[in-house]
């Protein structure tokens, strides 16, 4: 079939450019043109009078495309054609472009600033707290329940069940939970209270093995450690969660501690332990669970406080320090809110910029 | 050496981490997520860790003869059948598909549609207009659940939109001024461990 | 004993129970009560009309058994309507059991609508590493995934070949119910390579999406079973969502009963004292 095709030059404005911010693998290509065209074909060379050849093609509404797994410090030509009913139409040649690497990723530098004075924050202020000593610290009503509610299950003769949340090591949330149950271990092994961990995931199992024998030793108990309490039971969420309550109704601990990284389980655990009759202690960073560990639980820990936990429990100025250091970091994120509402208010693009992150 | 070793790879290697998020050539990228890689080649092997661990606990209660032991017989009995279906016929065999769809789905369905069971109780017992708070948030919590049901689009039909501001508006506020806190929490306490300053974790606190 | 203290101290049993009447009674008698559709579901809705015919659409499964219930009627209804519009699918799944529930729903459907496996459809099975993996993948498909879910080279099949990076997806429609999912996508898809990403998620994890939705990061969201049971109703389709959303009704506004009723409770408690 014949079909005129109609050759018109330069009546799509087309550049081609390295791509800011990248591995130097890359190339980002960007037309405007008034045609309405059903859409582009892009096309590359390594010279400018070489063989172009087709490297994709993108509908007609796009305006941008990225030449990607190309080699650093080569350089490239671009052309592309746009395309309707029978009618091409042809850029202008785009080049030489060189990929080129780069060592810093300058989008980001808005967030390396804060990284920085927030590290330098908590830095100052642990430096200052050793040398001050007590810092003061706001009471947080659910760890201080934590040792009165392991001092009701030695009284009951029950022991205590520590769940440390479903996800595995590289949680943060579950290196938290692990810092609060090296305390939690070092109370019910001094009161020789037994301390259930069942857990969702092998390698946290091995980390609280660790956590609760050196627990121990530290006060003076190995002989209270053992193994067979602190045990994998599935990574199945739902199984794990009938294992646990199993657990619940049939050796009633008269404390649970739900900490770490909770999902749809939550409140299946809570109710189940609430059903027990047991004191229930809960703390995750997870928002829309901390509903249900408030209105089933006893005493909840509100996302941070959760982080903050162990530097509380220890009441090591230097930890505590870290924690002042944090909420000289709120300080700075209220200011930088406050500053990017008025920002869009009075269109400061300058500040509106500056948080364009990748 | 015990406690410096784990506390030096930790230093270095997250702040390694740290610093290749803002390096975007390839050295670094390609660095970082051989770290990643390493990671999850460690924890392959700790399934076997995990299933061994199983094993022992639940021989041991079946020799014994702990309380409840009849349980661990049918824990060890299906862990059995679903590895042999999973090794001899693959996946996607007709055996193992069967005891997925018939087991697994059905028994995990069952768990979690014991929420909505759990949901009525606790908001029974819990949700009361005990403070001016308490009583906003009561007074969302209705709106929602009537908004997400069409019978709450007969009853009033801006219902919907009326959820869709709460969920778009105030709930999306109050959830970025928690997620703030909790990132803020994250930095301090990833910095306390970076510096080791925090090892409780790996099981060192501080002497007693 | 009046009637408010005996209502304070009510067996969880009896709640339990009435429950259970309110989900099962309506699925013995239906109520077809009419759905209204929110915005949310119809972006996605007009997402897929939106693309041409042809054009590939990746579906991740990234449930298990546990969110089934919720998620698996929206997998259906949302294939169905991609068929019909006679786009392509290429499916995996982030979560192990999540890719054997997808391959049931995409098999059940693909038959119906005499879709041939390999060039209209295609499933790569579970694909582990969640974060590190999706980095990978977006660069270049083959990095990651040689072989489908029954062991036959992707190269092999024309589907296969034509994807070669995210480049080649028109969209990313994840159906989530956790961790690694919906925000893996948006970042390792979107926001990398612009590729548009819809979601579905249990009603639960539903409002945590909505910071992305009002930033245009997330293009649609299907919440919880009600979300399911819109776009059956958009894609005219009476399944399993619709049907769950009589029981859901019922359950709903009995919860609004309890927690009137326990502030009833309360009020009297507080005059006592």
């Amino acid at each position: 079939m014949l079909f005129i095709s109609l050759i018109i030059l330069s009546s799509i404005d087309f550049k081609a450019f390295d791509t800011p911010n990248d591995d130097g693998t890359s190339i980002t290509l960007m037309w405007q043109s008034d045609e309405n065209f059903q859409l582009f074909e892009i096309y590359r060379s390594e010279t400018a009078d070489g063989f172009f050849e087709k490297i994709g093609e993108v509908e007609g509404v796009e305006c941008t495309y990225r030449d990607v797994n190309l080699k650093p410090g080569s350089s490239y030509y671009y052309k592309i054609l746009g395309k309707k009913e029978g009618i091409t139409v042809s850029s202008q040649v785009e080049g030489p472009v060189k990929a080129i690497v780069q060592y810093f990723n300058l989008s980001r530098l808005p967030m390396a600033v804060c990284i920085i004075i927030l590290f330098s924050a908590i830095i100052y202020y642990i430096t200052r707290a050793k040398k001050r000593g007590k810092l003061f610290i706001r009471k947080i009503p659910a760890l201080n329940a934590i040792e009165e509610a392991i001092g009701r299950a030695t009284e009951m003769g029950k022991p205590v069940l520590y769940v440390p949340g479903i996800m595995d090591i590289d949680d943060p949330q579950t290196i938290a939970s692990m810092s609060i149950l090296s305390r939690v271990a070092e109370k019910t092994a001094e009161y020789g209270t037994p301390l259930y961990v069942p857990t969702s995931r092998s390698m946290a199992m091995t980390m609280a093995q660790q956590v609760v024998k050196e627990s121990a030793t530290r006060v003076g108990r190995p002989d209270w450690y053992n193994p067979d309490n602190i045990r994998y039971i599935t990574d199945d969420q739902f199984a794990y969660v009938s294992a646990v309550d199993g657990i619940m109704v049939r050796e009633k601990p008269a404390t649970n501690l739900y900490l770490g990284t909770f999902y749809a389980e939550s409140l299946i655990l809570a109710e189940t332990g609430h059903s027990t009759g047991a004191v229930q202690i809960a703390g995750t960073a997870m928002p829309d669970q901390l509903p249900f560990f408030v209105a089933a639980c006893d005493y909840t820990l509100l996302g941070e406080e959760l982080y903050a936990a162990s530097a509380y429990l220890s009441q090591e100025p230097v930890q505590l320090g870290s924690l002042k250091g944090q909420d000289f970091g709120k300080l700075i994120f209220i200011t930088v809110i406050v500053i990017g509402v008025l920002s869009q208010l009075f269109k400061w693009q300058f500040f509106i910029n500056l948080f364009n992150v990748e | 050496m015990k406690v410096i070793l784990p506390l030096a790879i930790v230093f270095i290697c997250g702040f390694y981490m740290l610093i290749t998020f803002f390096i975007p050539a390839k050295f670094a990228q390609d660095s970082s997520q051989l770290l990643q890689l390493w990671y999850q080649g460690v924890a392959a092997f700790f399934v076997f860790i995990g299933i061994f661990n199983l094993i022992k606990i639940n021989v041991d209660r079946i020799q014994r003869r702990l309380k409840d032991w009849e349980y661990s017989i049918i824990l060890l009995s299906f862990l059995g059948v679903m590895l042999v279906a999973g090794f001899v016929g693959g996946r996607d065999s007709r055996v193992f598909l069967y005891l997925f769809e018939n087991f697994q789905v059905p028994l995990g369905a069952t768990m979690f549609s014991l929420l909505a069971f759990f949901v009525a109780s606790a908001s029974f017992r819990a949700f009361r207009a005990k403070t001016p708070e308490a009583t906003l948030l009561l007074i969302a919590a209705v709106i929602v659940m009537l908004g997400r049901i069409p019978i709450g689009y007969l009853i009033w039909d801006k219902f919907p939109d009326l959820i869709e501001w709460i969920m778009r508006i105030p709930n999306t506020a109050a959830k970025r001024g928690i997620l703030f806190g909790i990132d803020l929490g994250l930095l301090s306490m990833a910095l306390r461990v970076l510096l080791g300053i925090e090892r409780s974790y790996m099981g060192g606190g501080v002497e007693k | 004993m009046n009637i408010f203290e005996r209502l304070s101290q009510l067996d969880r049993r009896i709640i339990f129970l009435l429950v259970a009447i309110a989900v099962i009674v309506p699925m013995i008698v239906p109520l077809n009560l009419p759905v209204d559709i929110t915005k949310p579901v119809k972006n996605v809705y007009d997402k897929i009309e939106s693309l041409p015919e042809g054009s590939v659409v990746l579906v991740s499964t990234d449930y298990d058994p546990g969110s089934e219930a919720e998620l698996y009627p929206a997998t259906e209804a949302f294939i169905e309507h991609c068929f019909r519009r006679n786009l392509k699918i290429y499916m995996m799944g982030l979560w192990p059991a999540g890719s054997e529930l997808g391959n049931i729903a995409l098999n059940k459907i693909a038959k119906y609508y005499n879709k041939k496996y390999g060039e209209d459809f295609i499933n790569v099975g579970y694909r582990p590493g969640g974060a590190v993996m999706l980095l990978s993948l977006g660069r270049n498909f083959s990095d990651v995934i040689k072989v489908d879910y029954q062991g036959i080279p992707v190269d092999s099949l024309p589907l296969g070949r034509r994807v070669k990076s995210a480049r080649d997806l028109s969209m990313v429609m994840t159906f989530s119910a956790g961790d690694p999912g919906i925000i893996h996508w948006i970042i390792y898809f979107h926001a990398r390579y612009g590729v548009p990403v819809c979601g579905a998620t249990t009603a639960i994890m539903a409002p945590q999406q909505y910071p992305y939705l009002s930033s245009g990061q997330l293009v649609g969201l299907l919440g919880g079973l009600k979300g399911a049971a819109e776009y059956e109703t958009l894609v005219e389709r009476r399944g399993r969502g619709l049907r769950g959303m009589d029981s859901q009704s019922i359950v709903h506004l009995l919860l609004v009963g309890f927690i009137g009723l326990g502030n009833v409770i309360l009020l009297y408690q507080r005059r006592k004292k």
